[in-house]
């Protein structure tokens, strides 16, 4: 059934007990403003980690750490094993194994959506041509977009791109996910497809950081929920639990607010 | 399919709901097309009268002691002494009061007009009145100056004779200077325009540093230091339309830069983002994802250079380019300086707008599919 069980990467994994992400220490300051203020985290494999919280929180910046995206200020990321906040590291050859999914889709506009999943598939790991073809219908179809592979993003629903974006980032076979806000920007109809190919993922055993508002895919298919509050976290665990027995005033006020 | 047909159809077009118009506002109309008209036919009349008729000789060419057989002259003479017919000081006169009227009236009401339609017709029958009224105005004024020397000079073709070849000659240098120009200017405006958007200031700091120095400086500085640099300081042998080439694709390059750098400033930064989350390099990113929507976005700005450069080589005429080598002005002002007859300037502008006119209505097309939103992105596939 699953594409990411019964393929595992090709390169070695992290080893057993070894955390796949973690950061330690992490800070990150935009120019005066400090977003985040120290937060430590471990992703174990399969693990899906929910990040909630307030807006302006930091729950993006903290995932566009896990890829570098943004370079923290203070502390360190590692990526199996691996140091990747060491300026030696190279970035292009870890971030071929972190695939991200972003608020605004980011399709390449000019490219079909069948080249916005084979181009990084041929230019960056230098699959063949043929090859690529294959993989990238292949993931098409497991998001549904099979038949759209020769629509420009133009073209398509937001739902429709942004499973899409999903597909692109699967292709590369990452051994983590992010999510960021992925179905924010999406009208409410089209939220429920996308989550739907998410929840797949997740059933699949693919490790994700998932940053929502979503809380009803939150609290079914999270395995850990980290409470994201000005640049710390506020609390973590189980998130049924979270949702039942919420321990801090803050994260009260924020279900308060949201649910 | 019955019950479709049986529907009442929609109007295709959006109403008129301007309403209908009145006798007063009508009249300030047909007052001001009037106005114009008049003057038209005024003229018309008279030219066409005087090119027909048999008089070789007119009174200006007499005191101008023109020769019978000199046939350029006598057109023109003839063009300048129907000015002066009581048929078209006539319909001058008569101009001016009928558009004098439109505009008096026109201003004096429109503020009262009940309907959409009204008030239009009362104010652009003022409007045609003013533009009647000036125009009358303007060739009253010209033609009690000195019509006989402007005729002279500026509309005596007798002289070009001879010259075709030498102005087809000039379209076809211009545009290979001003095309070389710009193909070498956008290599070099490529480049420079992906440097100065680097976050290293040492790499940013030579791009600015030559971009700023040919925005800062004339380009008819840059064309004459060129040439004397090359052949003099250098020692190259080289000729005057290989460095105006090359000075115009250096300058160019500056203008190009800045238009690349907008341009890949205007595509979003997730687009970017995206290309290096996939593990893409910096170059990669470029090549495969930015510059190609780019480059998109950058054709409008670009044709509008070209136009500019068109113009800009004129600016030739200050080196010593030799005869084969002469483009459209310096052949209008060699033509002028052999016989001191400034219609070759009148010719050259016509030669310019021959080339350019059509260019700027292609770069309003692009701009216009570009602009219309999918078309310009997902046309990538057509």
């Amino acid at each position: 059934m699953s594409v990411a069980a019964e393929d595992p990467s090709p390169s070695a994994p992290a080893r057993p007990g070894e955390a796949l992400v973690r950061l330690e220490g992490v800070h990150k300051w935009f120019g005066n403003l400090h977003v985040l203020k120290g937060v430590d985290l471990e992703m174990r494999q399969r693990d899906v980690v929910v990040v909630i919280g307030p807006s302006g929180g930091g729950k993006s910046t903290l995932l566009r750490c896990v890829s570098l995206l943004e370079v923290p200020t203070l502390g360190n990321v590692w990526f199996e094993g691996k140091d990747i906040t060491d300026v030696r590291t190279d970035l292009n050859e870890v971030r071929t194994h972190i695939g991200i999914v972003f608020q605004a889709y980011n399709l390449f506009p000019h490219m079909t959506a069948l080249r916005n999943v084979t181009v990084a598939l041929e230019k960056v790991l230098k699959v063949s041509g043929d090859e690529a073809h294959e993989r990238a219908m292949d993931q098409l179809a497991r998001v549904g977009m099979g038949n759209k592979a020769s629509s420009y993003p133009g073209q398509l629903s937001g739902g429709q791109q942004q499973r899409v974006a999903i597909a692109r980032a699967l292709a590369m076979k990452p051994r983590v996910m992010l999510f960021d806000e992925v179905t924010s920007a999406l009208d409410p109809e089209l939220v429920g497809e996308v989550l739907e190919v998410m929840i797949r993922l997740a059933g699949d055993g693919m490790t994700m950081m998932v940053v929502t508002h979503e809380m009803g895919f939150a609290r079914e298919v999270g395995s850990r929920m980290l409470f994201l509050d000005d640049g710390r976290i506020g609390e973590q665990g189980e998130p049924r639990e979270m949702f039942y027995k919420p321990q801090t005033d803050r994260l009260r006020q924020f279900f308060a607010k949201v649910l | 399919m019955a019950v479709t047909e049986a529907r009442t159809v929609e109007p295709e077009v959006a109403p008129d709901v301007r309403g209908p118009t009145a006798p007063l506002p009508a009249t300030i109309l047909a007052l001001g097309i009037a106005s114009l008209v008049v003057i038209a036919l005024g003229i018309v009349f008279s030219q066409v009268n005087y090119a027909l008729s048999d008089r070789t000789l007119t009174r200006y060419c007499i005191d101008q002691q023109i020769p019978p057989e000199d046939n350029g002259a006598i057109g023109v003479c003839n063009i300048i002494e129907a000015l002066q017919d009581p048929v078209t000081s006539g319909s001058l006169y008569l101009g001016i009061a009928l558009g004098g009227i439109a505009v008096v009236l026109g201003l004096a009401t429109y503020k009262r007009m009940d309907s959409k339609r009204r008030r239009d017709h009362a104010i652009t029958g003022a409007v045609l009145g003013s533009q009647g009224v000036l125009l009358a105005a303007a060739i009253l004024w010209f033609r009690s100056v000195s019509p006989g020397l402007f005729g002279k000079h500026f509309l005596n073709f007798a002289d070009l004779h001879g010259y075709g070849g030498a102005f087809l000659r000039g379209i076809r240098n211009t545009l290979v200077l001003a095309f070389a120009g710009e193909l070498g200017g956008i290599v070099i405006g490529l480049i420079l325009g992906v440097l100065t958007l680097s976050e290293r200031r040492s790499v940013r700091a030579p791009a600015r540093i030559y971009i700023n120095f040919f925005r800062g400086t004339p380009l008819i500085w840059q064309l004459v230091t060129g040439y004397f640099l090359l052949l003099f300081g250098f020692g190259l042998r080289m000729a005057a339309f290989t460095v105006a080439i090359i000075v115009f694709a250096l300058n160019t390059g500056a203008y190009a830069a800045e238009v690349f750098r907008a341009g890949i400033q205007s595509i979003e930064r997730g687009q970017y983002e995206a290309a290096r989350s996939l593990g893409m390099s910096y170059v990669q990113a470029m090549r495969y994802a930015i510059v190609p929507q780019a480059v998109r976005r950058v054709i409008p700005p670009l044709m509008n250079e070209f136009v500019i450069l068109i113009k800009d080589t004129a600016l030739v005429v200050a080196l010593g380019l030799v005869e084969s080598e002469f483009d459209i002005f310096t052949t209008a002002r060699e033509g002028q300086a052999a016989t001191f007859n400034a219609t070759f300037f009148t010719v050259a502008a016509i030669a310019y707008l021959v080339v350019t006119l059509p260019l700027i209505r292609l770069v309003n097309a692009v701009e216009k599919r570009l602009r219309s939103g999918l078309v310009g992105i997902a046309g990538a596939g057509g």
